[in-house]
């Protein structure tokens, strides 16, 4: 045991120096530039995804608290145990007055993820307290113009948020396993199919509300072998008519979960409904169901992809 | 007048404009210091007053609050208290104004188009063209809403002669129509998943107040504010109509085009900050008039008072109610109006 510590303590040492002379360090967040001096030790994250990145990295003793998630996500078992003694300071949207109640240092968050442009929180209204703001990358969307979604903005956010506390290490060795478990998996699928044509439902009756080209699930099923077939509409998440669904002739229906509305309750809408009867995913009874966790930016993306990837081999 | 069961001495002091403006003035600052002590994180009343003291009176006293608590009290509760205070009174004495010079009991702010401009311009800016001017982009361009909207109303109605007092509300609406489905169009048009951004804005919110904005809207209350109580007699002789209010002196159709302009300045100025907040203008002057009388000498002045207090306890309910979120303050200020409209129907027909 002693050689072994007479090892870690040095280790331990270089390592704490580095993340430490790695600072003041800058990040790029949306169309700003932010810079730490030191790694934030209040912070906050707004949504489930969000904070699952954030203890993803190990950050739960940098946290004070997180926001946003029990007003209309039910919170999944796994958070509640890493969460542990780390309080919800708000069931939705924190107010100015609960982050500075809390004392915060830092907001992770994202537009319309626990920010609205032109409302009381935002990284303008914040600076003037010295809370920072790091905002979701996939959320930039609807401040600037930005690429097409991909699975690189969720590497990108880990990267950064291992720059702001100072564990880049962590961040890179995450990231690394991530592509390499994807990597690993995609080989492992039989090749040579055509693309499967995917609709994403998440909620909507009369209208359904999909994604489009710069929400995460157009980037997921892509990673998972299929297409979106909403990529081309130069939108996040949005309101779309049945018309281009029933035209567009999805083999697969992807099912966002979350909310009132069950998984089942959409898939038996999207069934009994005489207009969906010739499209190839109801004929076929090909439906997948992602939680909202999984269809919106963090760690969970990996498993979702390959349950999509699952979903979509040729049955 | 409504108070003639009143003798003696209350009748005395429904008539005495000082001691009621006073009384009303000690009971808005009473509000105002008890919307600042409380809030969805609970701050004891001894480190709220510590900390506004040692802003007025720095190094008076010791600090022994965290500087989150320190921003809380001064630069979250106490600016939002005091826009609620401001834009409350601007509402209610616009809506006093309107109901004299358009001899219309429904007449309010919102009613001639004013606000479906300043929507407009909020809509533009939060769905469209991104706040490129930083945090002063909305209430800019809402209050530019407002104004050319007003313009608008004030033309059709010059060319259509319709500046008599009914025909103005028409114009007023018909335009307000218009300029709504315009904002309708902004919202379909823009992200759909950021139309709650939209909504929110719309329902009225106090949660934006800053020092550095209060100016503004102050400004605003206190030029228009003085016109319009400077001009208190002549109200109180367009509630007669236009052809004894000439034969007394004044232009009724001039007079009553410069109060609508005055009156749109106002109310832009205070949605510009605070969003759409209803019912106040509508429902203060109402309930002023229930207590005092018609005289508008006496219903301006008490409405710009009583306006104030509602909207600052308005704020502090919407605060409080289900902490620690903050309820969009249109939604109180719509409910306590509904009730009130009630009641009020049910006094007039046990009376009439």
């Amino acid at each position: 045991m002693r050689p072994a510590s007479a090892l870690l303590a040095p280790a331990l040492l270089a390592a704490t120096t580095a993340s430490v002379l790695a600072f003041p360090v800058t990040v790029e967040s949306c169309n700003r530039q932010v810079t730490f001096e030191a790694p934030p030790t209040r912070a906050v994250s707004n949504d489930v995804n969000l904070t699952e990145m954030m203890l993803a990295l190990g950050l739960a003793d940098s946290m004070a608290g997180y926001t946003g998630v029990s007003e209309w996500v039910k919170l999944d078992e796994r958070l509640r145990e890493s969460t542990g003694a780390l309080p919800e300071l708000s069931p939705d949207y924190p107010t100015k007055e609960v982050l500075l109640g809390a004392d915060a240092d830092f907001y992770f968050a994202g537009w319309n993820y626990g920010m609205r442009v032109g409302g009381e929180v935002t990284p303008d209204t914040l600076a003037a307290f010295g809370i920072k703001v790091y905002e979701l990358t996939e959320s930039c969307i609807h401040i600037m113009e930005k690429p097409k979604a991909s699975m690189e903005d969720m590497y990108n956010d880990l990267l950064n948020l291992g720059r702001i506390f100072g564990v880049e290490e962590r961040a890179e060795a995450l990231i690394a396993d991530y592509r390499q478990e994807l990597a690993d998996f995609i080989a492992s699928l039989p090749t040579a199919q055509t693309a499967p044509k995917v609709f994403v439902y998440d909620s909507g009756e009369a209208k359904p509300f999909t994604a489009g080209r710069y929400a995460i699930p157009t980037a997921l099923i892509e990673a998972a072998g299929g297409i979106n077939i909403m990529d081309d509409v130069e939108s996040s998440w949005l309101e779309v008519g049945w018309e281009p669904v029933i035209a567009r002739n999805p083999d697969v229906v992807v099912i966002v979960n979350y909310g009132q509305v069950t998984a089942e309750e959409k898939i038996t809408f999207m069934r009994e409904n005489a207009a969906f009867k010739d499209i190839p995913a109801v004929v076929n009874d090909r439906f997948v169901v992602l939680d909202y966790v999984e269809a919106t930016p963090g760690p969970r993306n990996i498993e979702a992809i390959k349950r999509l990837a699952a979903a979509f081999l040729p049955s | 007048m409504s108070h003639k069961h009143l003798a003696g001495p209350r009748h005395a002091v429904l008539h005495n404009l000082p001691l009621l403006a006073a009384g009303l003035i000690v009971l808005l600052v009473t509000v105002m210091i008890a919307g600042v002590s409380v809030g969805a994180i609970g701050i004891p009343p001894d480190v709220v007053w510590s900390v506004i003291a040692s802003h007025f009176f720095p190094g008076s006293v010791e600090v022994t609050w965290s500087t989150g608590r320190d921003s809380i009290v001064w630069e979250v509760r106490l600016p939002r208290v005091m826009l609620a205070a401001i834009v409350g009174a601007s509402l209610a004495i616009v809506g006093a104004a309107l109901q004299s010079v358009t001899r219309n009991q429904l007449a309010d702010p919102h009613l001639l188009g004013i606000s479906s401009g300043a929507a407009l311009g909020a809509i533009v800016v939060l769905l469209h063209t991104g706040l490129f001017l930083g945090l002063a982009t909305v209430p800019l361009f809402a209050f530019i809403g407002a104004l050319a909207t007003t313009i608008i109303v004030v033309g059709v109605a010059n060319l259509a002669n319709a500046t008599n007092a009914s025909r103005l509300v028409l114009t007023g609406v018909a335009i307000s129509f218009v300029i709504t489905s315009l904002g309708s169009l902004g919202i379909f048009l823009g992200d759909p998943r950021a139309a709650h951004t939209v909504i929110f804005w719309m329902l009225g919110g106090l949660g934006l107040a800053q020092w550095a904005q209060l100016p503004y809207p102050l400004l605003a209350l206190a030029a228009c504010g003085t016109y319009l109580l400077l001009n208190a007699r002549n109200f109180n002789a367009m509630t007669l109509g236009d052809e004894s209010a000439t034969t007394l002196g004044i232009p009724a159709g001039r007079f009553r085009m410069i109060v609508f302009v005055v009156c749109a300045l106002l109310t832009g100025a205070a949605v510009a900050f605070s969003g759409i907040i209803s019912f106040v203008g509508l429902m203060i002057p109402h309930l002023v008039r229930l207590v005092v009388g018609g005289d508008y000498r006496r219903v301006l002045p008490l409405s710009a008072l009583v306006g104030a207090i509602f909207l600052v306890v308005a704020d502090t309910v919407a605060r409080i109610i289900i902490p620690p979120q903050d309820i969009p303050i249109g939604i109180i200020t719509g409910l306590a109006g509904g009730v009130f409209f009630v009641m009020l129907m049910r006094r007039r027909s046990n009376a009439g």
